[in-house]
Order: C-alpha cells, then structure tokens, then sequence
C-alpha cells in the first residue's frame, strides 16, 4: 500500500532528467538570528519557481545550470537580491533586515513589501500571526494572549466571556490540537480558562489551520495551533519584561556562542494573591492564588549540518487557602530535536517531546487529610523529512509514535471519612505516518496532497467494562500488561488546491479527513482542570472528521488589502456527549455516562485585511451553524451546539499616530449563542424547577463590546526600550450576559442574568535591555 | 468539587453584576405533577398533584383533585390514599416495613401512572460537632456543624441532610445536602456543612438525615443542577421514577434526627 503511494506520487511528480543543481541554505532575522519560517525565495527570471522555508529556515531550489536573480523576502523585511551562477550545488545563507524606516517605529513590523503569497501559496484556513504585531491589540486585564488574538479571526469563537478557550468551525473545545515546539499542551488555560497559559513574549510564530490541515499533523479533529517558541538571541543578550495588573513577566536570552547557538528563559507569574495580603480583609495565612509560566530553550549548531533544540515549559496553577485546602495544576512539555541536512535536498528533524498535564486536590489538615490526584503523560518520537525533489515538488514524509499514560484519578488519605480509591490508568500506543507533496503544475496551478495513516492500540494492565442501553456495567473483562484491548485505525486523506488566476486572484480548494483518539470529558460551561482525558476503547471511538472547503482570495490596491472568502461543510463522526445527571468524577465506569452522535457544521468566513501602512486592521465575519445529533438527546432530533453562532464581526484597528503613539481598538459582535431555557415549570419541594422540552432551543441575547487601546512609546534609551500600555475592555460598558438562570425571588420566578465584566480598565509597562553585554563584535 | 473550585473564579465574580431580565419563553403542554412522600417518621403518605405551568406563571400553578391515589406494599395489599383538596392527598397510620418495596398508582384522566421505591431503614447520627471558621474573603466568621453518623457497611446507601436554625428549617431543593457512601462505605463520616451566613454562639442547629432510595439520590441530585438558579451546560429534566411522563417523584424515606447548640 505504502510503495503504490510513493509509486503514484513520484509519477505525479514527473521527473525530468538532465543535468541540475541545487542551492539550499537557511535564512534568518539580520537583528536576532531567529530563524525566518515561511520566507519566500523566487527566482526572478522564472515565473512560478521558488520554495519557501521550513519551520528551521531551510530552504532548497533545483535548478538547471544557468544565470539567475534570487528573490529572498518574508513579512516584515526588506527584500533582497541576489545574482547567481548555478554551475555546481551552492549553499546560501541569507540574513534578512527590518528596513530602517520600520526600525524607527521599534517593534512594529509592517508589511513592507509586495506580496501576494496569500494568493500563490495551496494554504487555505489557516491564520498565522507574530505575536509582536498584535501586541497593541488591547486585551482584558491587559494580558497580551494569542489565543484571544485567535478568536478575532474568522471561523473561531471565544468559550465564554474573556475565556481562552475556543471552537473551530463548529467542532468541539477538545478537538483543537495545540502544540508549542511540538508537544501537546492538554490545559492551555489558567484561571478557569480566564488566561492562556502562553506568554507571548516567548512566542515566535502561531499557525491556526483551520482547513487543508498538512498531513504531517494529526490527532485532533477539528484544528491544529502550531505555537512555535523563540529561539533567542544569538547575536547579542537582552532582557524584556512588563509589568501588569494580573502578572508580571521576565525574558532574558542571548548567544551561547555568538551566531552558533542561543538561549532564551522567559517566565511569567500572577501575583493577586500578594494583593490579597495587602487587604484589610481577614483571610487565612498560606492563602495562595496565583499561576506562572516558566519557558525555556536552546539551541546550538554543530558544523553546517547539524542542529539540536532543547525546549521546555512548565506552569502551574496554585489555590490554597491555609492548610485546610490546597489545589494546584499545570502542564509541563519538553521538547529535544535534531535538524539535520543530509544533503542539499533532504533536511531531517527528528524530535523526543514529553508531555504531562496533572492536578493535585489536598483537602483537611494532618490526620483527617485526604488527597485526588490525577494525569495525562505522553511520549513521543517523531522522525520527519523534507525532500526538495526538484522545483515543482516538495515532498515531506515522517513516522510517529506516542506513548499515553491516563491516569483517571486516585483517592488518598489516611483516617479521613473516605475510602482510598484509585482508578484504573489506561495505556495506549498511537502512531502515525504520513506521506504528502507539494506541487506546482504549471505557472497557475498548485496541489499538496497528502495521506496520513494513523492508529490508536489501547493496552493493559486494564479493565474494558460492557454497558448496557441504560449505561450500567454488564461485563467486565481484564487485560494483562501490554496486550491489545482495542486497536483503532484510519487513513486520513489531504488536500489543497490552488488556481491562481491572476498574481491578485485565485481560488482554493481543500479536504480533510481527521482521527481523534483521545476525548476531553467536560460538562460544564467553564473549563475545569478537572475535565478528564479519556482514551478510545472498546466502547469509545475515535471522533472523525471530514471537511470540505472552497475559498476565493483577492488582493487589492498593490496588495494594500487582502480579501478572503471562504466556504466550508464538515461530518463529525462519533462525538460524545453525556447522560442526564452524569458523574464524570473519580468514576471507574466513566464510559457508561457517555452518549454517542454525529455533528454537521458549515459556513461562510470573509476575512478583509490591510497590513501596510500606518493604519492596520482587520475586518472577519463569520456565518455558521454547528448542529449535533444523539439517539439519547433531545429525542433524537437534530439540536444546535452550544458553539451554533450564526453571526460573528470583529473588527480589529490599529492606528500608529506617531514614533511615540499607537492607537488600537477592536469591537465584536456576534449573535447569542445556543441555550437551553425552560418552556414550562412546576413546584416540589417548595421549589420551583424549570421544565425543559428541548437542549438548545433558544438563544442567548447578542453580543457586543468595544476595547480600547492606548500605547506610549516613551523615549529610547541608549540601552533602554520602553512603553506603557493602557487598555479598556468593554469600554461602553456593555451588561452582555454570561449566563441566563431561572430561579425564584418573594415567589415569584424569575429570569436573572449575570454579566462577568463591565467596563474594565488596565495599564501594563513594557521595557527591553539591548545589549547589556556587548560581545566581540568581529566574526 | 467543583464548588471548591467556583471559589477560584471569586476573586473575578466580584467584579460581576446580576439584574432580573425579561426572557421570551416557549408554551409546553401542561403535564401532570406528582409529588409523592411516605414518611416512615410519622408513618404518613402525603401526595400533592398540580400541573405544570408556563414559567413565569408558576406561582398559580392548577391543582388537581379528582385523581384516584393508591399505595402497595410489597405483599400486595393496597390502601386508598384520599383527597384532602388543593392537590393534596394523604393516608396516616400506614405502618412502614423497612427495605421493601412500595408501589403507587394514581389513576387522572384516563392515565394510570406508576412508580416504586424502597423504604429504607434509617441510620442514627452521632452527636453534632461544631468548627469555628474565620473571616474568609470579607465574610463573616462563624461555625459550621459537621455531619456525623456511621455508615453501614456492605450495602449501598444514599442520604439527605436537612438542617434547621433556631426553628426554621432550610427544606427547598437547593439547600438540600446530598450524600452516597460511593467513597466512605462503611466509615465513620463527618462532613462539614457550610452555611451562609455561619452559625452563631447560641444557635440551635437540627440535623435531619434521611435514608433515600437510590433512584430518588439521582432524581435530587439532577434537581439540584436546576433548580434554584444554576447554571448548567446542558440542563435536562431530572429523570422521575413515574411512568407516562409524569412529572415530580415517589419517595418512601425513613430518618434521624438530632438538635445542639453552638458552643
């Protein structure tokens, strides 16, 4: 099966024989020596032809022999040209600059080149920004976040009210895969999702594809956020930090051997509860309430061929109140790669991540104490490739495999009123290979296509419990260390095609196919660090998803404004919801709570955007619908998700008045979303209860809020960069409802809505130190 | 546990504001309402049947009365339980025979309507402790009482604890403190019941912890994610142990009690 598939692809391919060569290399930030993802390098005299780097920088062209102009550009520096004599293989690395107008105005990098890569490039559905130009986008609490940034782009809404958390074109919070440097972050919140556990002064480069997702990805049926890390200065070191109301962060990096090798530490902690010591209220010693970040990474070159990345995060949320109660939970991700360059054509990385997401519950002091601890721990190895095969194909091809430990939950105490418990842990194995080409056919017309295949082998040591219709346990039957419970499989096609009708138009088209293996259990609107992983298995399978998508893209005044239309319809296979009154905790059954449907969702995402200039912005509007069908909900009849917004605008402006001033706003709309509201009511228990007669029949009321931004670009120091930043969230004061509830007041019943923020204003300080250590300046 | 964890998001709720709004709701066809008590305490069956309403109108929710109610032992023997007026229907001096099953019909409009449950057989509580708790987040200080009683060992039980201060007692679902022997079975429990506001020195504090049937602990337990003004992802109606769609519950419950006074 695979040898047809590499069979088909290099006929696909064409080869074409005769004498040719090739000129590869990496290019990097002239300032920084960060590596540059994505810039572009064309050959001037050839229309058509050229390749873009990798996430590494590394780019590759094959070339008859002959004079070329290469083209080497990327958002946000200036072009350069380089005239070339392919006689031999050459290697060329190129440094890129930030043009010295754009370096004037510090830290704004504006797009200051023609470009037009939105229309030639097979991306569809996919948002990528830098987090540094979205930096004056004013934020709640003034806490800069990617993950907000995201959820004012077409085809994304926000989980709630200032939430992190996010859906993608109808699909479930679970279905989005996030990794940062690779690893899968399982809780990307903080704070009851209030705060995403990304400190963006750590972030270089955030993708979100929403459609025509890579083959090399997988795992998550709806989306993948690729956050990529920093890799630090590798020219001279720096020191960036801001002070903030919630939290406060700190940055340091710098070369470890000038040019070969750099480093980057960056941390991030809240401090509301050393607030908490400064109020006149009474509250118990060794109260805490606080989260931080801690990001890490190195990396080092050996020779011209190869590299290795070291990178690491950690972070935790903490709650205790005396010694009567404590909470904490966190992720913790390691990540350890080797880029190598075989040769001019074939760069390989091969990369060891780890990942853990745990929390910790200790409730009662000494001997009346009891503890519930619970995880998710992965493994993985993953090997891929890049072949530059000749211009028109770009090939790349890799293997993974995970390791998972689920560790459900565990009760612990000693002479409390509880029994100890533990929860069975579940072991899997989930792999996969992919396959997938890039290529160009002719000047207007180019195809990814890609095949992954992938697999999930749930293991012992374990129980698999049978449930009946009504979900209680028939049967249970056990398995000894490693061997096969249930082993699910797939393969996942595809596909992205562009036609590029002229260089300011083209249409798109994309397919997909997604396996997800692992399922978040969560009932509640909020996100609890509580709400479980659970594995496919014998009673759960995997979510599937297909989608289909058609965009049109047109680029506007010299590329001045970039307009997107696009299209999309999804099937979503084997989703879970849960049972009436389920209980999700420290349950060994958890399955036989779990009820079993399908989704449809499609809709229309128009994205208009301008990136030059003085005046930056954005416009998105979004018209979906996100529908869900169980046998055991609702009747059996097709009912709205919880996500089915029907309408959604954001509207994102960002103004730079002067050297020293930036202006921004953004407002949102959107129409409410699906709720369950009463259609009748009775009394028992001297209580009134409401009655319901369908899940998700009425809408909440519409959505809407202005923020402001404010920042001042103080004056630069020799050494000294600094700004101070000042926000308003919800700055017409909007009430918007959070929740809608039905409860009695003197008797009578009554309908009240909370409203989470009015009118919230913040200020945060930003500094950087330049070169506090000036190294030899000779290369 | 979640609640626990509610008090995280306090620091934010602060902040956040409440107003009584006026929400558009649908009509649903009335549906009958049984709410069915035998009470092993006062050997007493009490049933109250109304309809259920539009929302917003339920306080003048209609009453029924010529319905025909009947209750079985587990032998068979069935005893008429007869109209008071005003919904509410009531048999006394029925004798309760502990951990079996009791049948009730009540025949309305053409529809028989059926449920069982088993009479469970009570559990003692232990003397009321109190803890003193300080101020917390501006709150005020005061004690809690703590639950203590032995649960059996080797058989499933499941129970309500309602409280009284000073002669008024806190019946409505929300204040209704559930708990199963899930995690404690066979243990000594004590669980702190927290109050708001805390207790004060001289308060009177009853305890009443009643033995329920298991499917009654669901039914209560999905009541209480409703009722009272929660806020639920997905909000159903509690699964009732009435057959035909009727809405409410037959609950046969045996109980203890005990009074003490915060030191």
């Amino acid at each position: 099966m695979k040898n047809l598939v590499l069979f088909a692809l290099l006929i696909l391919s064409g080869f074409s024989f005769g004498q040719k060569f090739t000129i590869s290399g990496s290019i990097k930030d002239a300032t920084n020596g960060e590596d540059v993802f994505g810039a572009v390098v064309k050959v001037k005299e050839l229309t058509n032809v050229g390749t873009t780097t990798n996430a590494y920088g590394f780019y590759s062209l094959t070339l008859e022999p002959g004079e070329y102009t290469l083209i080497y550009r990327s958002t946000g520096f200036d072009p350069q040209e380089f005239k070339i004599n392919l006689t031999e293989d050459l290697a060329k690395d190129v440094e890129l600059s930030v043009p010295l107008d754009v370096q004037q105005i510090q830290e704004v990098k504006v797009n200051a080149v023609k470009e037009n890569d939105n229309i030639t490039s097979t991306e569809m559905g996919v948002t990528r920004f830098d987090p540094k130009s979205i930096e004056t986008i004013p934020v709640l609490f003034g806490e800069k976040d990617i993950m907000k940034t995201l959820q004012l782009t077409p085809g994304v809404k926000t989980a709630g009210e200032g939430n992190s958390g996010f859906f993608v074109r109808g699909g479930g919070a679970d279905q989005n895969l996030i990794l940062l440097d690779e690893a899968p972050v399982y809780n990307a919140s903080h704070l009851l999702g209030f705060f995403s556990v990304f400190n963006s002064d750590a972030i270089k480069d955030v993708a979100l594809y929403k459609s025509g997702i890579p083959a090399e990805y997988g795992g998550r049926a709806s989306s993948v956020v690729d956050i990529k890390m920093r890799d630090g200065n590798n020219k001279n070191y720096s020191a960036s930090g801001g002070l903030g109301l919630i939290s406060s962060r700190l940055t340091v990096e710098g070369p470890i051997v000038k040019d070969k090798g750099s480093f980057i530490v960056s941390g991030r902690r809240s401090y509301a509860d050393l607030f908490l010591g400064l109020s006149k209220e009474d509250i118990p010693d060794d109260t805490k309430l606080f989260f931080y970040d801690l990001n890490a990474k190195a990396n080092y070159r050996f020779g011209e061929k190869d590299r290795i990345f070291l990178s690491g995060y950690f972070g935790r949320d903490v709650f205790a109140l005396g010694e009567d109660f404590g909470t904490s939970w966190g992720n913790a991700t390691g990540t350890m790669r080797w880029n190598h360059i075989f040769n001019q054509k074939l760069f390989s990385n091969t990369t060891v991540v780890f990942s853990n997401f745990n929390y910790g519950f200790d409730i009662g002091s000494d001997e009346d104490g009891f503890g519930i601890s619970s995880s998710i721990q992965d493994w993985n190895l993953k090997q891929d490739f890049s072949y530059y095969l000749n211009n028109n194909n770009t090939l790349k091809f890799g293997i993974n495999g995970v390791h998972h430990t689920f560790k459900p939950g565990a009760l612990t105490g000693g002479n409390s009123s509880f029994n100890e418990i533990t929860l069975d842990p579940s072991y899997a194995l989930e792999f996969g290979a992919y396959i997938q080409n890039d290529m160009k056919i002719g000047s207007r017309f180019n195809i990814m296509y890609g095949l992954r295949y992938s697999g999930f082998n749930l293991m012992g040591e374990g129980t698999s419990y049978e449930f009946n219709e009504l979900g209680e346990s028939i049967s249970e039957t056990t398995y000894s260390s490693w061997e096969s419970i249930k082993f699910h499989h797939g393969l996942e096609p595809r596909l992205s095609a562009n036609y590029i009708i002229s260089e300011n138009n083209s249409i798109k088209v994309g397919y997909n196919r997604n396996f997800q293996y692992v399922h978040q259990l969560s009932n509640s609107t909020t996100s609890f660090p509580t709400d479980n992983w659970v594995p496919s298995s014998i009673n759960v399978k995997p979510q599937i998803s297909d989608q289909v998508a058609l965009g049109y893209y047109q680029n506007l005044n010299k590329n001045m404004f970039k307009i997107s239309g696009e299209v999309y319809y999804k099937i979503l296979q084997n989703q879970i919801d849960y049972r009436n009154g389920a209980d999700l905790f420290l349950n060994n059954e958890v399955e036989g709570e779990l009820v079993y449907g399908q989704g449809t969702a499609y809709g229309f995402e128009l994205l208009v955007e301008k990136k030059k200039g003085k005046f930056t912005g954005w416009v998105s509007y979004t018209l979906s619908r996100a529908l869900r069908q169980f046998d055991d909900i609702n009747e059996g009849k097709e009912f709205s998700a919880r996500q089915d917004r029907i309408h959604d605008v954001s509207v994102v402006l960002m103004y730079r008045v002067n050297k020293a001033i930036a202006l921004s706003a953004s407002w949102v709309y959107y129409t409410g979303d699906a709720v369950t509201f009463p259609s009748g009511g009775y009394e028992v228990n001297n209580t009134y209860v409401p009655y319901y007669t369908e899940r998700n029949g009425y809408r909440m009321p519409d959505y809407h809020r202005l923020d402001i931004g404010f920042t001042w670009y103080m004056k630069e120091r020799r050494l000294l960069d600094h700004s101070l930043n000042v926000s308003v969230y919800n700055a017409y004061s909007r009430e918007n409802a959070y929740t809608i509830t039905f409860s009695e007041k003197d008797g009578e019943p009554v309908a009240i809505q909370t409203t989470l923020f009015k009118l919230i204003p913040s200020i945060t300080y930003n500094f950087k130190i330049k070169n506090f250590k000036k190294k030899d300046k000779t290369k | 546990m979640k609640n626990i964890l509610y008090i995280l998001g306090l620091g934010l709720l602060v902040i956040s504001c409440q107003k009584e709004i006026d929400v558009d709701l649908n009509s649903a066809d009335p549906k009958l309402v049984i709410e069915a008590n035998y009470t092993a305490e006062d050997s007493t069956v009490r049933v109250m049947i109304t309809l259920s309403t539009n929302y917003f109108e339920l306080s003048d929710a209609p009453t029924i009365d010529n319905a025909v109610v009947t209750i079985a032992d587990h032998l068979g023997n069935v005893s008429s339980v007869n109209s008071l007026g005003n919904g509410v229907f009531e048999l006394s001096n029925y004798i309760p025979i502990y951990n079996t099953t009791y049948t009730m019909n009540v025949s309305y409009d053409g529809v028989n309507y059926v449920a069982e449950c088993d009479m469970k057989s009570p559990v003692a509580l232990e003397n009321i402790t109190f803890d003193y708790y300080p101020s917390f987040f501006g709150s005020q200080p005061g004690y809690a009482s703590n639950l203590r009683y032995y649960d059996p060992v080797d058989t499933v039980n499941h129970y309500i604890a309602i409280l009284t201060r000073n002669g008024v007692t806190s019946d409505s679902v929300p204040n209704f403190i559930l708990q199963d022997d899930l995690l404690t079975d066979g243990n000594l429990v004590e669980r702190p019941l927290f109050v708001n506001p805390l207790y004060e020195t001289g308060d009177v504090i009853g305890i009443e912890l009643r033995s329920i049937d298991q499917d009654i602990y669901y039914y209560y337990d999905e009541l209480l994610t409703i009722a009272g003004g929660q806020s639920s992802a997905a909000p159903a109606n509690p699964e009732s142990n009435w057959s035909n769609k009727a809405l409410g519950y037959f609950s046969a419950y045996s109980n203890s009690r005990k009074n003490g006074t915060v030191p």
